[in-house]
């Protein structure tokens, strides 16, 4: 190794003489403050055709499931009032299967916000734009917070918005079976609502996912590991800690959360909600911990 | 002003950055020069606070760069031309880079417009060419007006123009006074673009010098000359240093002497020449001495292809 001191009369010396003022090598402007960083992964997030096209699709498919369950309902009504055993079914149901409807399409829904929350994190890195993304904000928690906070009200909103206008769209199905729905009633809204902070949650920990695997397909395939595969995996295995176990899976914790009643052998209410909580909480802070720590 | 003291990043049982100690200094285009894998980039990334040092340290103008108030404003780094979302256009990557730092939508259609981006800014980046993504990441980097400017390759992929354009950009940015650090592995670029050097092989730092020294003080001078009385001037010119090679007819190449030097001697003993060639192209096989040990991958292709043309001259 080799070095040269510099000689101070060559060119490129003249560092001291720079016109004071314009640089002094300290800021000259407001950094990134979380709203700031809000504001940009706010930008980011809508300015992705395909994140557009996956929040419309939810939006399609939520509808849709909404109005085939509608039918599909109706139909099962109008066989129980002739088929005895059709009506032992439908009684055995509690009576009030429309309430049910608006919210048919939340796996699907959950598959897709999911899956972007996955792709939002993950493209970070296959693109290398998290390269700029945390070069701008160097603690980076904040540019990973920022994402979290919009995928998640985004995933909201757009749930309960879905689920709603899925209602609105079965009542003149319903109707013409003479099933009522009543989008008002305390039971419609819990069920609005728990399902939608339900799909907000799994997009939470789809992108703790795709921050942790740092990849697309693996993010979504572990995603859709833990939501479609591991409960009928548990189901499929013999032991009573499966069964046990398969309780406390994210993906059955919303009937607990919603049902009118306790069903026994299911968790508590506040149980499940706690559960579907740590679901969220552990992988998402996990996430967080490694971002910060890991090379870029 | 950029500092690195001790910097060190090792990954697995491989250390790409070994220990380097060096000082950018403002006002000046500083080269960082090396060949593929030598640690460039690694040691830009450290800079930059997306690479966690193994050991060691690195400041801009004093302090770590995760701790600056507001980092874009401070240094603005080119580290990777796809360093962006490949479905987003070029105008909105910008938009939500400005976004976290409030830097109002006029500096970004700025940039754009002094990128030469304006055609292609609603476009989506990934349809553009090496060079455009090029742009577009000196555009990132200069969104924020930086003191410090970072550049990794910037000139990979660009046109004549684009080359041309660079250059001007940077010698401008160090001439008002802020630091520019700019990598590259053509000794050539450096040659024309940096006012002071830093050579970097295998980890290590090899040369950190003003480019006139690396140029001349290690380097040969060698010049070629065209005479139609070689053999008289191979003794005329041979002494200490000097050495003198015919590769044609009338053709020579003398190593050790300047120029001026030749033509005196040339004019004493009325020998015609027609040809007095510095050789700048010594730039780069200084280079190449200087990394030859370092280099990470030997290319048998380049001797072969070396060859037949020294063997055509003998």
């Amino acid at each position: 190794m080799s070095s040269t001191t510099l000689d101070p009369s060559r060119r490129g010396a003249h560092a001291g003489d720079v016109p004071a003022g314009t640089m002094s090598g300290t800021s000259t402007g407001p950094g990134p403050s979380f709203l700031r960083v809000l504001n940009s992964e706010f930008i980011k997030f809508r300015t992705l055709l395909s994140t557009v096209i996956l929040l419309g699709c939810t939006v399609l498919v939520v509808v849709g499931f909404g109005a085939l369950s509608a039918w599909g309902t109706g139909q099962f009504s109008e066989a129980a009032a002739t088929d005895p055993q059709a009506a032992a079914a439908f009684a055995a149901q509690g009576g009030d299967l429309a309430v049910g409807v608006p919210t048919s399409g939340i796996a699907f829904a959950q598959l897709i916000l999911g899956s972007l929350g996955v792709l939002l994190m993950s493209s970070e890195f296959t693109t290398g734009m998290a390269r700029s993304t945390f070069a701008a904000v160097p603690k980076r928690v904040p540019a990973y917070a920022a994402k979290l906070l919009v995928v998640m009200v985004t995933a909201f909103v757009l749930t309960a918005a879905s689920v709603y206008l899925a209602g609105l769209v079965s009542l003149p199905i319903l109707d013409n079976y003479n099933l009522k729905l009543d989008l008002a009633s305390s039971q419609s809204v819990k069920m609005l609502l728990v399902n939608s902070l339900y799909v907000a949650a799994v997009a939470a920990i789809g992108m703790a996912l795709g921050s942790l695997i740092r990849n697309s397909a693996g993010g979504i395939m572990s995603l859709v590991g833990l939501f479609f595969v591991a409960p009928i995996a548990f189901q499929l295995i013999p032991g009573d800690f499966f069964v046990e176990a398969r309780k406390y899976l994210p993906g059955n914790t919303v009937e607990p959360m919603t049902a009118v009643q306790h069903v026994p052998d299911t968790l508590e209410a506040w149980q499940a909600a706690l559960v579907l909580g740590a679901w969220v909480v552990v992988p998402v802070v996990l996430a967080a911990v490694l971002l910060k720590r890991r090379d870029v | 002003m950029i500092e690195a003291r001790g910097l060190t990043k090792v990954y697995g049982n491989k250390t790409a950055v070994a220990g380097v100690n060096f000082t950018v200094e403002a006002g000046r285009v500083t080269g960082f020069l090396g060949p593929n894998g030598a640690g460039k980039s690694t040691t830009m990334r450290m800079i930059m606070g997306l690479d966690r040092p193994t050991s060691g340290t690195v400041t801009v103008n004093g302090t770590p760069f995760a701790r600056h108030a507001a980092p874009l404003r401070d240094v603005g780094a080119l580290l990777d031309a796809k360093a962006v979302h490949t479905s987003r256009s070029a105008y909105n990557h910008l938009l939500a880079m400005a976004a976290t730092h409030s830097i109002p939508k006029k500096r970004v259609h700025d940039v754009i417009e002094m990128t030469g981006l304006a055609d292609v800014a609603k476009k989506k980046v990934g349809g553009f060419s090496l060079g455009m993504g090029q742009r577009l990441g000196i555009a990132a980097a200069l969104l924020g007006d930086p003191q410090t400017v970072i550049l990794d390759e910037p000139v990979n992929g660009l046109d004549p123009e684009g080359v041309v354009w660079v250059r001007n950009l940077v010698k401008y940015l160090a001439s008002e006074g802020r630091t520019v650090f700019l990598s590259s592995h053509l000794m050539s670029e450096m040659a024309v673009t940096a006012d002071h050097l830093i050579v970097i092989g295998r980890g290590r730092i090899i040369a950190d010098a003003p480019i006139q020294d690396i140029i001349s003080g290690k380097g040969q001078i060698r010049t070629r000359v065209r005479t139609d009385q070689p053999d008289q001037l191979m003794r005329l010119l041979a002494g200490d240093g000097v050495s003198v090679e015919l590769q044609d007819n009338d053709l020579l190449e003398v190593t050790g002497l300047d120029p001026r030097g030749i033509a005196r001697a040339a004019l004493d003993s009325r020998v015609m020449i027609y040809e007095l060639t510095p050789l700048q192209a010594s730039l780069e096989e200084a280079y190449m001495e200087l990394t030859k040990d370092e280099v990470e991958y030997h290319s048998l292709i380049t001797t072969g292809a070396a060859a037949p043309v020294q063997t055509g001259g003998n």
